[in-house]
């Protein structure tokens, strides 16, 4: 008895021992007393050295969480008992959440950062007046090649997929809105069309595409490309980002006549405890110099214009990743489409996938 | 007869070695100055350093090791009384009854009951944080603290409690000189399993975490959109150092104290 109490005691004291150690770790570069910050985000999606800025900057104490997907993220905030007061949605589920009434309505005259953003990025059908959401990145939907298996520049259009020479050699990334989307950008149709026809003729040049493709895969497809597993893959300019960094010969090409356009967005959740914090960050992540180094880290495209200035002169001159505003005129965004209309989708897409040969 | 155990021998080294090799692969590959793990390039604690620069990580590291222990620690409390009042149930069927309740909870994926939690806990209005989190681990592991504890009350001769209170021994006495020995090697398997159930849970966790804690598999998962980096091997390295001390000295304490304590004899001093 007198040893299961000692072991008993041991335990309660690692125990506070561990907790004092995390306490410390966490609050090492702030000194406390200031208010909480709760930021929900993406995995990896912010350089860290920011928020210690901020941190050191605004006195509060930022706990910083993370997410894996936009649904995951919604379930959490719908479900109540959180109080993140800042999350990063993408464009379809600022729409989710707005019509959900998860989300506060943004004072922008609190942002006054708010004037560096590129007007291209803003009043985009997801929010029209911004009046819940501001960008954080943005990126588009295009392809990556190997330059040691296709030759430099010979890809300019969704159209160049179709050919013969790349006979089982495409990665295609398994989203039904995007490959349709693909499908129907190649035809000169809108990417958000809600006319069967349509659908059903995009559905039919994705069938004739068959031949061509490889896999259809999701995450994988990051590592395929690396290793030269295959010529060509169709992902989004985040992915190819890293992809790109990672081995010398692929290229990314935001194809024409047009692609989709995505923004992952900062909102403030109606649970929000501490929402002047939120507008804090927000506008701290707004300035130029803050978005540029969090871009430089994150290696996704900053909405925020001036972040060019600060760029290293490659990334600038580099098209397909910072496209120029004629180019991001004729993106096109995402709509949060009717639930049977994204049913309809998905149903050719799965028919597609089922039987491509 | 020979020829069958050098048989089993390479049979027992193929399986081990296949259950091992993964491991082995991610700990090789900690020390690897590379960015992925499709080449090894050159020797380097880079991954190590970075590691113990990252702040945020050590300290979900921390916080999960604390969990465990203080999941651990509550569980094998509850669990303990819990097989202690299952075993004085005079009745075989209502022994049984709920010796089957406990055996639900214990077949039941992790995702209904973190699913479950989840509901239970917003419903009650219940914050999500450091508290929910030890509240669920807390009551999966449970379970099998009742298993590993009852067993070795049901070796226990019960004459020796009718005994001890005829010779005029308090129940607090009973309980801590009979009781408590008897079931000493049930409780510490039973930590220890609860301590390793808490560790590796991660379906439960993904569910209750919320403001402010996480752990180290639900913060792993996250980081899975951009790709795991080595300074995920360089943390799983030492988690598996970690846990291979604490199987030791587990070993040390199960082969050492007990052998002499588990007989009957050794229980009454």
């Amino acid at each position: 008895m007198k040893r299961l109490m000692i072991a008993v005691g041991a335990i309660l004291l690692a125990c506070l021992a561990l907790w004092g150690a995390s306490l410390k770790l966490t609050e090492s570069s702030v000194a406390s007393g200031g208010k909480r910050l709760i930021i929900y985000n993406w995995g990896d999606y912010i350089n860290p050295a920011l928020i210690k800025k901020f941190e050191k900057k605004t006195g509060y104490q930022v706990i910083y969480q993370t997410f894996d997907s936009n649904e995951a993220m919604y379930t959490k905030i719908n479900q109540g008992g959180t109080a993140y007061d800042l999350t990063i949605p993408s464009d379809y589920m600022v729409t989710k959440m707005r019509r959900g009434k998860l989300l506060r309505p943004l004072d922008l005259e609190r942002i006054p950062n708010r004037k560096y953003l590129g007007y291209d990025f803003l009043h985009k059908s997801f929010d029209v007046k911004n009046a819940y959401s501001l960008p954080y990145f943005w990126g588009t939907l295009g392809i990556v090649y190997n330059d040691r298996l296709v030759r430099r520049g010979s890809i300019k259009t969704w159209d160049d997929l179709w050919q013969r020479r790349f006979r089982h050699n495409i990665l295609l990334v398994d989203s039904a809105r995007d490959m349709m989307g693909m499908s129907l950008a190649s035809m000169h149709h809108s990417m958000n069309t809600t006319n069967a026809l349509q659908l059903h003729l995009a559905k039919a040049k994705l069938d004739q595409l068959g031949p061509n493709i490889k896999a259809i895969i999701s995450d994988e497809l990051k590592m395929y490309m690396i290793q030269n597993e295959a010529a060509v893959g169709v992902t989004w300019s985040g992915e190819a980002a890293e992809m790109l960094s990672n081995n010398r010969h692929l290229h990314y090409v935001l194809p024409k006549p047009y692609s989709n356009l995505w923004f992952d967005n900062f909102v403030i959740p109606k649970t929000a405890k501490n929402p002047a914090g939120a507008y804090a960050f927000i506008n701290f992540m707004l300035n130029p110099k803050n978005a540029a180094q969090n871009a430089a880290y994150v290696g996704y495209a900053s909405p925020v214009q001036a972040v060019w200035q600060y760029l290293p002169q490659a990334v600038r001159r580099d098209r397909s990743f910072y496209p120029t505003q004629k180019m991001v005129k004729k993106l096109m965004v995402f709509k949060d489409l009717p639930p049977q209309m994204v049913q309809k989708y998905n149903d050719l897409f799965l028919e597609f996938k089922m039987y491509a040969r | 007869m020979n020829k069958h155990t050098w048989l089993g021998k390479v049979y027992l080294w193929f399986v081990l070695i296949l259950l091992y090799l993964p491991i082995g692969y991610l700990i090789f590959y900690s020390f690897s100055s590379g960015h992925n793990m499709n080449h090894f390039k050159q020797f380097t604690w880079l991954h190590y350093q970075t590691l113990f620069q990252d702040n945020r990580l050590l300290a979900i590291f921390l916080q999960t090791i604390l969990l465990a222990l203080l999941s651990g620690l509550i569980a094998t409390a509850i669990g303990t009384a819990g097989a202690v009042m299952i075993d004085r149930l005079q009745q075989k069927r209502q022994q049984k009854v709920f010796l089957a309740l406990n055996n639900v909870l214990m077949v039941s994926p992790d995702v209904i009951i973190g699913a479950s939690f989840l509901i239970f806990f917003t419903a009650l209005g219940i914050q999500l944080n450091f508290g929910s989190v030890l509240i669920s681990h807390v009551a999966f592991s449970i379970p099998i603290v009742v298993l590993m504890v009852l067993p070795k009350l049901k070796e226990l001769d019960h004459t020796l409690v009718d005994a001890a209170s005829d010779l005029g021994a308090s129940p607090h006495q009973i309980f801590s000189r009979i009781l408590i020995p008897a079931m000493m090697p049930g409780i510490v398997v039973g930590f220890f399993m609860a301590l390793t159930y808490s560790l590796d849970d991660f379906a439960v966790t993904f569910f209750v975490t919320g403001n402010g804690f996480t752990t180290l598999s639900v913060e792993i998962y996250s980081r899975a959109r951009q790709g795991i980096d080595l300074e995920i091997n360089a943390l799983s390295t030492i988690i598996f150092l970690f846990v291979l001390v604490l199987v030791f000295i587990y070993y040390l304490l199960t082969t050492k104290r007990f052998k002499k304590n588990g007989k009957i004899g050794g229980i009454i001093k």
